[in-house]
């Protein structure tokens, strides 16, 4: 063979091959193994268990999610995160965010969130609420604040107007109770957890003026606190059975099966109350901002890459291609024409017509009011949960009357606050 | 002079030094951990030595877990021996031997079931508004409503009585068979003396039944430690601190609330401290 041949053929073989390496590197897949999910049951998690197959083509690989209550999730992953790291994407919310974030149990969000799913179109409250340390953190999966949903039918009936301000609110609460129809003015959250009972009582202690902390002296056990607190065990006279002890789920199970004649919670709600597959009170409810001066609890949940398990670059693109593609248009898209109102969180599917089509101007109207009064009300702080599970079980004792005396359980948080901060 | 041979040592030692190594790294691994001040949400710690254990005795809310501890340990072991006694001399006395295999089948079914399922079970038939255990009150009562959970006064009882449920039943199963295998003739002797069936029970089958019967009462005080399933699914330790047993608050302090692995170690320490002398000393107590 000629030199010149030789060296052609041997040119045409590097090419040959390096054309080769090339697809098949183009081709390679992202994730070499199932991505691994500590999650809450959510309807958009759930549809998302359709389209395994979307992912699988889209990664090479597919993905299993494991489902505990709010409680237990936060308990299960800070355990997991501090010392095996099995899961490689941690369900995360606005109360542990900083705690996760602070240990490294959880990578900066959008050093591996692919630029193509466009993470600047979330919500700018939510986009808010993940970041810390001036890092985004997790990818929303729902948030938002807080509506006043009421019974339309029940006010007109006892010939009172929704109540606009908090004066009102704790006047009409107690006209509207009449057991005897098992019909109740309110529900309201007992059950212990900086992210449960302290999460209602909290926009009472910010209308009163409260704050958490004076940079880092304790502030809260103050005049507003005290008054929060007995506003809230007033308004609690008037709460519906089970919710004594019980949390989201048994308040507005309360008020979706009809018991219950004003509701202030967290904005999903509006989505169940007028979805007919989850609400008896269809048409017969009206939705406005919180009364007044009680500001709305601002809140986000989303899907955050672990760190432990994710040890090397690769699998966190992996992890980080999982979340992109859970919370990505296309999916949230599908939870729309889903009707999962909760699980919408991009100001191009918020602010598209299909969502006016199917929730009303009224709604529309009430979130964009109720986002004006939206506010962080815990204490952005990694020892947040632990501070708010410590005030959480002060008030379930207070709510359930296993102790009357809220200066002395403010003087005992006050105590441990300061053992908080000492560390 | 036969030879003494290896092979039960050989067979032994091996699963004893396992059995050692699976109880023991554990216990003193947590030993260790209670005498620092690790938390889960650093990896620096030091030794404190006995500084959490003295915190213990001035946090409110351990003496109380301490006291509630007491409560179920008493109830629960108290109500479910009496049930199992109870049902079970009464199946003896008056079921026949067909219509007492179906009872022994139908009690053994809630012991079957997983504890948590048994406690969503039982939260849901606690509800005020639609829980067929309230549905008696509220009819009535002309529709009052009764919240047993919600009630610092009646929480501890309405959790006690699923594990009563779930054991009393199962035990009064034990119960029957064991006088089932007692011999006639005291009994026969007991009749032919005018003896009442009452009177038969309590000064014959019974203190024949003791051995075996305190048996089943310790296995169920060992039972009634590990509660901490039904606890957690059904109250979560409320309303307030009124059901958080010792086991719940550790849980607590260590997982849900502080991240404080080191105090909840000193928790399951002390347990385990209380528990071994308690039970030793009720053990030779009954033996003397």
């Amino acid at each position: 063979m000629k030199p010149v041949r030789l060296a052609a053929s041997l040119g045409a073989a590097f090419m040959l091959s390096a054309t080769v390496s090339t697809i098949a590197l183009a081709q390679a897949p992202v994730c070499s193994a199932p991505v691994k999910v500590l999650a809450q049951p959510r309807d958009g998690l759930t549809l998302l268990e359709d389209s395994k197959d979307e992912f699988q083509k889209l990664s090479g690989a597919s993905f299993q999610i494991d489902y505990l209550n709010e409680n237990d999730r936060r308990a299960k992953s800070r355990a997991d995160a501090s010392t095996v790291g099995n899961y490689n994407v941690y369900y995360v919310d606005e109360a542990n965010v900083a705690l996760f974030a602070s240990s490294k149990w959880i990578v900066p969000l959008t050093d591996y969130y692919p630029a193509d799913y466009d993470y600047a179109d979330f919500d700018p409250g939510r986009q808010k609420v993940a970041t810390y340390d001036g890092k985004a953190w997790f990818a929303p999966l729902t948030g938002g604040g807080d509506l006043m949903v009421y019974r339309k039918d029940i006010l007109e009936a006892a010939g009172i107007q929704p109540p606009k301000t908090l004066d009102e609110l704790i006047a009409d609460v107690p006209k509207l109770t009449n057991p005897d129809k098992g019909v109740y003015g309110i529900a309201l959250r007992g059950a212990r957890g900086s992210g449960a009972n302290v999460w209602r009582w909290m926009p009472f202690f910010k209308a009163y003026g409260g704050q958490w902390f004076d940079g880092d002296k304790p502030a809260f056990n103050s005049d507003a606190a005290v008054k929060a607190t007995e506003t809230y065990l007033k308004l609690f006279k008037d709460s519906a059975p089970g919710t004594q002890t019980g949390s989201w789920d048994e308040s507005t199970g309360a008020f979706l099966s009809g018991q219950v004649a004003i509701l202030v919670e967290s904005t999903p709600l509006s989505g169940m109350a007028v979805d007919p597959k989850t609400s008896q009170v269809v048409g017969k409810i009206g939705f406005l901002p919180p009364p007044a001066p009680l500001t709305g609890g601002g809140y986000g949940h989303g899907l955050a890459i672990a760190a432990k398990a994710n040890a090397d670059d690769a699998s966190k693109k992996c992890a980080g291609l999982f979340i992109a593609w859970a919370t990505s248009k296309e999916n949230e898209k599908r939870r729309l024409d889903a009707h999962q109102f909760g699980e919408l969180n991009r100001t191009s599917i918020l602010s598209s017509k299909e969502f006016a089509g199917i929730y009303g101007a009224d709604l529309g109207q009430a979130l964009a009011e109720t986002g004006k009064v939206t506010a962080v009300n815990f204490w952005q702080d990694p020892r947040w949960p632990d501070l708010g599970d410590r005030w959480g079980i002060i008030l379930e004792e207070l709510v359930t009357g296993t102790r009357t005396d809220i200066k002395g359980g403010l003087t005992e948080l006050e105590t441990y606050a300061n053992e908080l901060v000492k560390k | 002079m036969p030879r003494r041979s290896s092979l039960p040592v050989t067979f032994v030692v091996p699963t004893l030094i396992i059995l050692l190594i699976l109880s023991m790294v554990p216990t003193v691994y947590a030993v260790v951990i209670a005498l620092q001040n690790r938390e889960l949400s650093s990896t620096a710690y030091s030794y404190v030595w006995f500084s959490n254990f003295v915190d213990l005795f001035f946090d409110r809310r351990f003496l109380n877990a301490v006291w509630v501890s007491v409560k179920w340990e008493v109830v629960t072991v108290v109500a479910t021996m009496a049930v199992a006694i109870g049902l079970g001399v009464l199946m003896f006395e008056v079921a026949s031997p067909r219509l007492r295999n179906i009872y022994c089948l139908l009690f053994i079914i809630p012991v079957l079931l997983p504890r948590v399922s048994a406690a969503f079970v039982w939260k849901f038939a606690y509800h005020p508004l639609y829980g067929i255990a309230t549905y008696p009150y509220r009819l009535l009562t002309g529709g009052l409503i009764f919240d047993p959970l919600s009630k610092p006064a009646t929480a501890l009882f309405a959790v006690a009585s699923v594990d009563v449920w779930q054991w009393g039943l199962f035990f009064a199963v034990i119960v029957l068979k064991l006088l089932e295998t007692l011999p006639p003739q005291p009994i026969e002797a007991a009749r032919l003396d005018h003896a009442r069936r009452w009177q038969i029970h309590a000064y014959v089958t019974l203190p024949m039944l003791k051995a075996p019967l305190i048996s089943l009462m310790f296995v169920k005080m060992i039972e009634s430690l590990r509660s901490f399933d039904l606890i957690y699914v059904m109250t979560r330790g409320g309303p307030g601190v009124a059901t958080e047993t010792l086991d719940m608050y550790a849980f607590s302090q260590g997982f849900i609330e502080s991240g404080k692995v080191s105090y909840a170690s000193a928790m399951a320490v002390l347990m385990m401290i209380a528990t071994v002398i308690t039970f030793t000393m009720l053990w030779k107590r009954v033996q003397a």
